[in-house]
């Protein structure tokens, strides 16, 4: 069990050194192999780890393999462990499966660029850092982890470095996920306080024995980390502009994996959450929130890849509301089926750009239907999956969690039924415009032509085959009233607080799928008459200007921070330090000459000097005697 | 009886010697001074002698007032007419600051010594006869003290080198 | 012990060492201040025996003995730079030899 894990673990990490301390000895597309297959073989690992938690009794499926111990302080000690269990195998196979093929299906996109080797590097770093954080038997470790795929998505976002606006977005990510990881820490630092370890399950089993205030300030600060770090509302200003990283990197980071940890830190951490009820039922909100604000402002964007990637912020809306009422396993089911749908729509979103020679507005596409029939396929698939219309994948977990609030009951859990099924609604407007924007219609006017090598070279086209057969069956590992593995696999690390009964998952997804329905024919009756989905002009431009959300913070830190530093430049450094620096240097040069004067080069004014010295300590001599 | 002869002995050499250090200091002829340290080892070797420090007396009288002093002649006599003296003080405020440094250390001295005489001072130690002779010396010497012997034997070494070198450097001075 | 006690062995040593210093600091002539010198080391020789005395042990003349092999060598370097001094030409005065101006 441990070994493959290991080899998990290592693999990306190895293929990223080798890549890095090849350099220029490699060719480009060598270097595209290294990582692919590095990350492949990350897959094999993650396979056989599987398999050989699953083939173990049921009691025994909890593996931890500790290399060394990595940090010892006094009592306090933390190993570089590793833990594999159901919840982690799960995610190991999503992040290296779905990591791999989209790492492949980089080498055609990413062909021709001059630095395609940092590239590739950066890419198994971060498949390395995710599987770090995923894999982690402690907090630590998985806050390692946690800050270095933060590392590998600044690198990733800000990888064209000569462009601005890439330079600005990834400072932005790594600000905003810097909040949330200083909130994060500080729950740890409470953590060792109060519990002496960051152990896994040495914590869950201390978790009953803390105060209320303890464990609600630590859940506060996990869920502060998590909030960040899967771009839900109120930190989520930095994914929209992580878009001007390359469309892989889009997909891998800020579709299927990174943005996901908070979703995964929320399940692995639950037996905290579950001390601090009110902590977790606030992260259930904030997914409501997230998932109708995004999916509004998704209804009025140009950039192809800013729909996907505000439909992304919605669906992990999702899972912290599944995960915030405790419906874990399910949480989790979404997480793996909207890693496939999600990376799916961005490859094949990324393989229209790359036809039309880096186009990206959605109003100079169109008709692309005929030219593109294979990508059309699997972005019609993964829009169906995307709104759950069945049997995609997407119907299966996201109804799952829809009832899961159905049969949370109260206040809570008829407003987070409610909120979900509203964006039902939503994910079928957008999502359908999207589509028909793209591949329906006349191709508009002025429309860009590629380089006409057909649809693309087949590590692209692979890839989005593969994510499209899986947008299509992956979801049927869970059917409810006839089959669940999957839910029962993940509830043995995390029990579901709540379970749907087969009526209410029935009932939610006829209404849930009538919604979308519903949605995607407000699309497409606005698509036919050539008008948008938002008509009131008030209503567009805060939309448009994404709620504001940006600006909001621009006057709130920003301005007062630029001011403060101006000041602070003014009044103190300029007068204070830098006079004063100038004041030391001159009184020293001055101090230096009047003690020139001193050596006036007479021998005998030195043997003067000598006697009374001595005079002085021999009375000095006495006293002290 | 004999106890007055000390005393008597004592006044001599002590006067003897502060008044050739006198000498030393104010003359104006250095061949004059150099006689008159001469005449001041001589008076501190009869207060060594005083103080039991037999072979330390000859040893003063040997090789300091004998060897080291009569090299000094024969380089006052060498130098000839350039090694003139005349008593040019030098800035006033040195000279006063001077005497008042000397003074202030004496007095320092003497304000010790007062403090200590009561106790110590008036009661010395009973030595052996043995003390102060050669043999003891020499004991000290090649057991106790012999860091102290090799040392001074290489800084002796030393100073020969130096010597040397000074004066090879002379001749090559003179030969360019 | 038959005499004067010590401790007037050590005034006439401090009084000594006084001279000496003053020699050092008023003359300019280096011969008479090597010779000064001379003194100041003698007085010290002085209390270093007095002590010895004073104390039973013999270090002290062990010290002086010491002492007097040092002086042996500075005297004789003294000398050495004062003839290189005198064959350059310099005038035999310290106040003239002041190129450690600072």
């Amino acid at each position: 069990m441990a070994v493959g894990g290991w080899i998990c673990l290592l693999a990306p990490l190895a293929g990223a050194l080798l890549i890095t301390l090849a350099g220029g000895r490699i060719s480009r597309r060598t270097a595209g192999w290294i990582s692919t297959l590095s990350t492949f073989v990350a897959f094999g690992g993650a396979v056989t780890a599987f398999f050989a938690t699953w083939a173990a009794s049921p009691d025994e499926r909890e593996h931890l393999s500790t290399a060394y111990t990595w940090l010892a302080a006094g009592d306090f000690e933390v190993g570089f462990q590793i833990l594999v269990d159901p919840l982690s195998t799960v995610m190991m196979l999503v992040v290296s499966g779905v990591g791999g093929l989209i790492v492949w299906y980089s080498m055609g996109y990413m062909g021709g660029d001059d630095e395609e080797r940092r590239y590739f590097a950066y890419m198994s770093l971060f498949v390395f850092s995710m599987l770090m954080l995923v894999e982690a038997g402690n907090f630590l470790l998985l806050l390692v982890g946690w800050g270095l795929v933060g590392l590998a998505s600044y690198l990733l976002i800000g990888f064209w470095h000569k462009r601005p606006e890439a330079v600005a977005a990834a400072k932005k990510a790594f600000v905003v996920n810097a909040l949330g990881d200083a909130t994060f820490v500080l729950g740890a630092v409470l953590l060792i306080w109060e519990t002496g370890t960051l152990e896994y399950f040495g914590v869950f089993e201390r978790v009953d024995g803390l105060s209320s205030t303890t464990v609600n300030l630590v859940a506060l600060g996990l869920l502060g980390g998590a909030v960040a770090k899967s771009a839900q509302i109120p930190l989520h200003t930095w994914l929209p502009d992580a878009m001007e990283g390359p469309t892989p990197v889009s997909a891998l980071i800020h579709a299927a994996t990174m943005v996901t940890a908070g979703v995964y830190l929320l399940v692995r951490a639950h037996p905290i959450f579950e001390a601090a009820p009110d902590i977790q039922h606030l992260a259930a909100i904030l997914g409501a929130v997230t998932l109708l604000v995004a999916g509004a402002v998704a209804l009025v964007q140009w950039d192809i890849k800013r729909v996907i990637a505000y439909s992304t912020m919605s669906q992990i809306g999702y899972m912290f509301m599944a995960a915030g009422i405790g419906a874990y396993g399910y949480a989790i089911f979404h997480l793996m089926t909207h890693a496939f749908f999600k990376a799916l729509l961005f490859l094949a979103a990324g393989v229209v750009i790359h036809h039309l020679a880096d186009e990206q507005d959605i109003r100079r596409m169109g008709g692309l239907k005929d030219a593109l029939p294979r990508t059309h396929i699997a972005f019609l698939v993964g829009t169906l999956a995307l709104v759950g219309i069945p049997p995609f994948a997407g119907f299966w977990s996201k109804d799952g969690i829809i009832s899961s609030a159905l049969a949370t009951g109260g206040a809570l859990g008829w407003t987070l039924y409610v909120a979900s099924l509203a964006g039902v609604l939503l994910t079928g407007a957008y999502a359908f415009r999207l589509y028909f924007a793209v591949f329906r219609g006349p191709p508009p006017e002025h429309a860009q032509e590629a380089h006409g090598h057909g649809e693309g070279p087949r590590s692209m086209l692979v890839p989005v085959g593969f994510l499209t057969l899986l947008s299509t069956i992956g979801g049927l590992v869970v059917i409810p009233g006839v089959w669940h593995p999957f839910t029962d696999w993940i509830g043995e690390t995390a029990e579901a607080l709540v379970e749907p009964t087969t009526a209410q998952d029935y009932l939610t997804s006829a209404i849930a799928v009538a919604l979308g329905l519903v949605g995607a024919g407000f699309a497409h009756r606005a698509f036919r008459d050539r008008r948008q989905l938002v008509t009131s002009p008030g209503a567009w431009r805060v939309l448009e200007h994404k709620v504001y959300f940006d600006e909001l913070y621009d006057a709130l830190f920003y301005r007062p921070a630029v001011a403060l530093s101006n000041a602070l430049r003014s009044d103190v450094e300029e007068p204070i330090v830098e006079r004063s620096m100038e004041e030391i240097g001159s009184g020293t040069i001055q101090v230096g000459g009047g003690v020139g004067r001193l050596q006036s080069g007479l021998l005998r004014s030195y043997a003067l000097a000598i006697a009374f010295a001595v005079v002085v300590l021999v009375v000095v001599f006495v006293a002290v005697r | 009886m004999g106890n007055v002869l000390v005393w008597a002995v004592w006044f001599l050499a002590a006067g003897g010697c502060l008044a050739s250090g006198v000498a030393v200091v104010s003359l104006t002829n250095p061949f004059f001074s150099a006689l008159a340290l001469i005449g001041n080892l001589a008076s501190l070797a009869v207060l060594y002698l005083l103080l039991a420090a037999e072979f330390l007396a000859a040893a003063q009288v040997l090789v300091y007032a004998g060897a080291v002093m009569v090299m000094f002649l024969f380089v006052v006599a060498y130098l000839g007419g350039k090694a003139d003296a005349p008593w040019v003080g030098g800035p006033p405020l040195l000279r006063t600051a001077a005497v008042v440094a000397a003074s202030a250390l004496l007095v320092e001295v003497v304000v010790v010594l007062g403090l200590a005489w009561g106790d110590e001072l008036s009661a010395p130690a009973e030595v052996a006869d043995g003390f102060g002779s050669p043999a003891s010396i020499g004991e000290l010497f090649l057991t106790d003290h012999l860091l102290a012997f090799e040392i001074t034997s290489i800084v002796l070494l030393v100073a020969a080198i130096g010597g040397v070198v000074l004066g090879t450097a002379r001749e090559r001075e003179e030969a360019a | 012990m038959d005499g004067p006690d010590v401790g007037w062995y050590l005034i006439v040593a401090a009084i000594l060492f006084g001279i000496g210093s003053l020699g050092v600091m008023l003359r300019r002539s280096p011969l008479i201040v090597l010779l000064s010198l001379e003194i100041m080391l003698n007085a010290g020789s002085l209390t270093l025996i007095a002590f010895a005395r004073q104390q039973g042990s013999l270090d002290g003349q062990v010290f002086a003995l010491a002492v007097m092999a040092v002086a042996a060598a500075e005297v004789a370097i003294g000398l050495g730079l004062i003839v290189a001094m005198a064959r350059r030409e310099m005038p035999l005065d310290v106040d003239r030899a002041s190129t450690l101006r600072g």
